[in-house]
């Protein structure tokens, strides 16, 4: 809004208030009438700055404006006693009506909708100024009892009281047709509406009917008292700025909802969660959150929906997502009054697509380095294997057979040289205990027997060698993927081999489960406890490598009551 | 029964042998260690199925086997002796193990303990507890290589009434599952038989076994109560 144009609204509502007050002054009839009449007006025009201000392309400012200056303008003009001033008044005083109802027809957009409802406008305007100007021809202003200060009637053909109220009456009559044709187009708007223009049309459909009321009870076909018609009943018309009101801190509310529904949506939400996050906040249920689909060039909504985005229906509106790839939302038409709203959703929109889609490329990357490591601790076991195969097919054979030879050797030399004999008895025991340590040595970078038998003969081997006792209390005969049986095989050892270094337990019990989908390693000693997975200790490795396989390691190692170690392997 | 090591026993047909081991030399030196030790080496097969063969044609007296072998260097062996066992029961087989945990030794035992022998490689180069080995087990003995035994009777146990048994009674039992009778075990232990037979019906019924078992089933059950 150009600042001009403001100052000139402020500086007219002032004046306008301004001369109904020193108008009126002093007062000469009822008080409460003249405040009345200056807070109702003086509203509409404050009301009409602001919406002028808010919405800058729509007419609603105008429109509010227009109904300020029609309300109170005619009442200045009434007081001033001025012959022409009181007959140009006189008749106008009704006319704000028909400014009433154009604005509630316009409501929210600004705009009528059809060529009918600005005919019942006209027609509004039209009977309002025909009928008061023809009522004022038979209204002789003494009526009201002003006697000597009774401003002169220029327009005065007959005095007549009853002709004066005929006229008045039948208008009241027309100005309750009219009044009803007007709500009901409303509440068709209403119910043709939807999403947000709906939302917006919802306070109109409480206010327009006791607006509508205010206007039939203050016509000629009712008689209540002055305080009544004239100080009371006017008080329901601000239910009109209250309108406005109540928009402004509908749209405020959406604000900051939307702020809230993106904090409080889930990491990794879908699109269709983010955009009914995004629909209940704005209050537009009819919102569309549309992608460009790669290769051709339609859009395609949350719902599947092809959206044409381009060339969107009517009522709706389209807004792009920055950086989003060709995001879209698509929105009921009646929030282009706040683009501000829209802004604010389109960011919204695009900081979550754009979160999400980093969560995706961090998920992904993990992804990676997860099976990367997978295949470097896969890759890691194979290779063991490998040197256990090529210890066991080199090395130990060849032991085995320099064995073989020196206790052919031996034989030869029995009897005939014992010094010789003897040497070749010391060469073979050197031999053997090569071997021996040989195989400890292969054993230890690959159990053989994991591969050949399963865990449950691994885990038999590694109980039969453990320095303190234990107890399996149950092993799966099954066999599982390779690298799931290496992991809980070196978990079992590591633990055990913990159990021995450092728990200074008397036994321990190894228990192993396969659930549906995984396989649950249980070691737990009844030692000191206190073990901890931080640390540069086993534990620290034992987690890693089970993690490698995507699994979890649980130690529950409370000071003096034992240690329990758990690992939990997802397992096909 | 007991045979002297090293020496066919006059009068007696030579013992009738087939080698089932891929490493070339190995095979070769156990033939000749073997025909010099005076048995009648009749067949050597370098995997499983040249075995099964060399079983079916010839059927020897006893079979040794390595347990490794080609094609996936796995278990092929021990498959190869149990497929014996099952297609001519009773079959005397040797398998020859690097390892000294108890798997394979169960699943070898567990139909019928007579005729076994699991014996550690490094076993070959004594020659004459060697051949000693391949004539108990062709005599229908079991043999189980002493160090797979000791390690299982060295076990840690928490609360076992292995922990009441007196050294003797412990020698006892360790020989008891290499496979010994008693006659063997009161000759090694520089014992009176009788004296045997008394340590053993006091360690049954410690160990709270059934006394008066044969020999082969006493290994089985020694074995089943020491691995437990």
């Amino acid at each position: 809004m150009n600042r001009w144009l403001r100052a000139a609204l402020i500086a007219g509502a002032t004046a306008a208030v301004g001369c109904f007050v020193w108008s009126s002054w002093p007062p000469q009839g009822y008080v409460p009438v003249e405040i009345s009449f200056a807070v109702v007006g003086l509203s509409f025009m404050v009301a009409g700055i602001a919406a002028w201000q808010r919405w800058p392309a729509s007419r609603l400012g105008l429109l509010f404006t227009i109904v300020g200056y029609l309300y109170l303008v005619p009442v200045i003009l009434g007081n001033l006693a001025n012959p022409v001033a009181w007959t140009i008044g006189y008749p106008a005083g009704g006319i704000y009506g028909a400014a009433l109802a154009q604005l509630g027809l316009a409501w929210p957009g600004g705009r009528m909708r059809s060529r009918f409802e600005r005919g019942v406008i006209v027609a509004d305007y039209a009977v309002n100024i025909a009928f008061n100007t023809a009522a004022t021809m038979f209204w002789n202003p003494a009526f009201s009892g002003c006697n000597a200060s009774c401003p002169a009637n220029v327009l005065l053909i007959r005095s007549s009281r009853p002709t004066w109220n005929a006229i008045n009456t039948v208008e009241a009559l027309i100005g309750f047709v009219i009044t009803g044709i007007v709500l009901t187009l409303i509440v068709r708007h209403w119910r043709s509406a939807r999403g947000w223009s709906r939302r917006a049309m919802m306070p109109l459909l409480w206010i327009a009917p006791a607006v509508g009321a205010e206007q039939i009870l203050t016509g000629n076909l009712f008689h209540f008292s002055a305080t009544v018609t004239y100080a009371l009943l006017p008080l329901v018309l601000l239910a009109g700025p209250a309108l406005f009101v109540i928009s402004t801190v509908r749209a405020r509310t959406a604000g900051g909802a939307l702020g809230t529904a993106i904090v409080d949506l889930e990491p990794g939400a879908s699109p269709g969660r983010l955009k009914d996050a995004l629909a209940r906040a704005l209050g537009d249920s009819t919102l569309q959150l549309a992608f460009r689909q790669p290769g051709g060039s339609g859009y395609l909504d949350t719902g599947g929906q092809a959206v044409d985005a381009d060339r969107p229906d009517n009522g709706r509106a389209v807004v792009p997502i920055a950086g989003s790839d060709g995001a879209v939302l698509v929105y009921d038409e009646g929030l282009e009054l706040e683009p501000q709203l829209v802004k604010l959703t389109a960011a919204a929109a695009s900081m979550a697509l754009e979160h999400a889609r980093l969560q995706a490329e961090v998920q992904a990357q993990l992804e990676q380095v997860r099976a990367s490591r997978a295949r470097i601790v896969e890759a890691g076991d194979a290779e063991r294997r490998r040197l256990e195969r090529d210890l066991h097919d080199g090395a130990q054979q060849r032991l085995v057979m320099l064995s073989l030879a020196l206790g052919m050797a031996r034989d030869r030399a029995a009897g005939a040289d014992p010094e010789l004999e003897a040497l070749i008895t010391s060469a073979g025991k050197e031999a053997r205990e090569a071997l021996t340590e040989l195989r400890e040595l292969a054993r230890g970078i690959h159990p053989a027997v994991l591969t050949e038998t399963g865990l449950a003969g691994a885990i038999q081997a590694l109980v039969e060698r453990s320095p303190v006792a234990v107890t399996i209390t149950a092993v799966p005969d099954e066999r599982f993927p390779a690298a799931i049986e290496a992991t809980a095989y070196f978990v079992v050892s590591e633990a055990l081999a913990n159990v021995a270094k450092h728990a200074m337990a008397d036994g321990a019990q190894v228990t192993i489960r396969g659930l549906p989908g995984r396989l649950v390693i249980e070691v737990s000693d009844d030692g000191a406890g206190g073990a901890r997975a931080e640390g540069g200790s086993g534990l620290r490795g034992l987690a890693d490598r089970v993690a490698s396989v995507g699994g979890v390691l649980r130690v529950d190692s409370p000071p003096g009551r034992g240690t329990r170690l758990e690992a939990d392997l997802p397992c096909p | 029964m007991s045979v002297t090591p090293g020496a066919a026993a006059p009068g007696r047909p030579r013992l009738r042998v087939v080698i089932a081991e891929d490493a070339v030399l190995l095979r070769e030196g156990l033939r000749r260690v073997l025909t010099d030790a005076g048995l009648d080496v009749t067949g050597m097969a370098g995997d499983a199925d040249h075995l099964l063969q060399l079983v079916s044609a010839s059927r020897p007296d006893v079979v040794l086997t390595d347990i490794r072998m080609p094609p996936a260097q796995s278990t092929e062996g021990l498959q190869a002796a149990l497929e014996i066992r099952r297609r001519w029961p009773g079959t005397p087989v040797i398998v020859l193990s690097q390892h000294v945990e108890t798997e394979h030794l169960f699943e070898l035992l567990a139909g019928d303990p007579r005729g076994i022998g699991y014996v550690l490689k490094e076993r070959v180069a004594d020659i004459a507890q060697f051949t000693d080995a391949i004539r108990r087990v062709a005599a229908g003995e079991s043999v189980i290589d002493p160090q797979v035994v000791s390690r299982l009777v060295a076990r840690p146990r928490r609360d076992s009434p292995l922990q009441t048994l007196t050294e003797r009674e412990l020698a006892v039992l360790g020989l008891m599952a290499e496979g010994r009778s008693n006659h063997a075990i009161a000759a090694q232990l520089f014992m009176s038989p009788k004296t045997v037979e008394t340590h053993v019906g006091n360690l049954f019924a410690k160990l709270g076994l059934l006394p008066g078992a044969e020999d082969h089933r006493r290994v089985l059950a020694v074995l089943t109560y020491l691995r437990g």
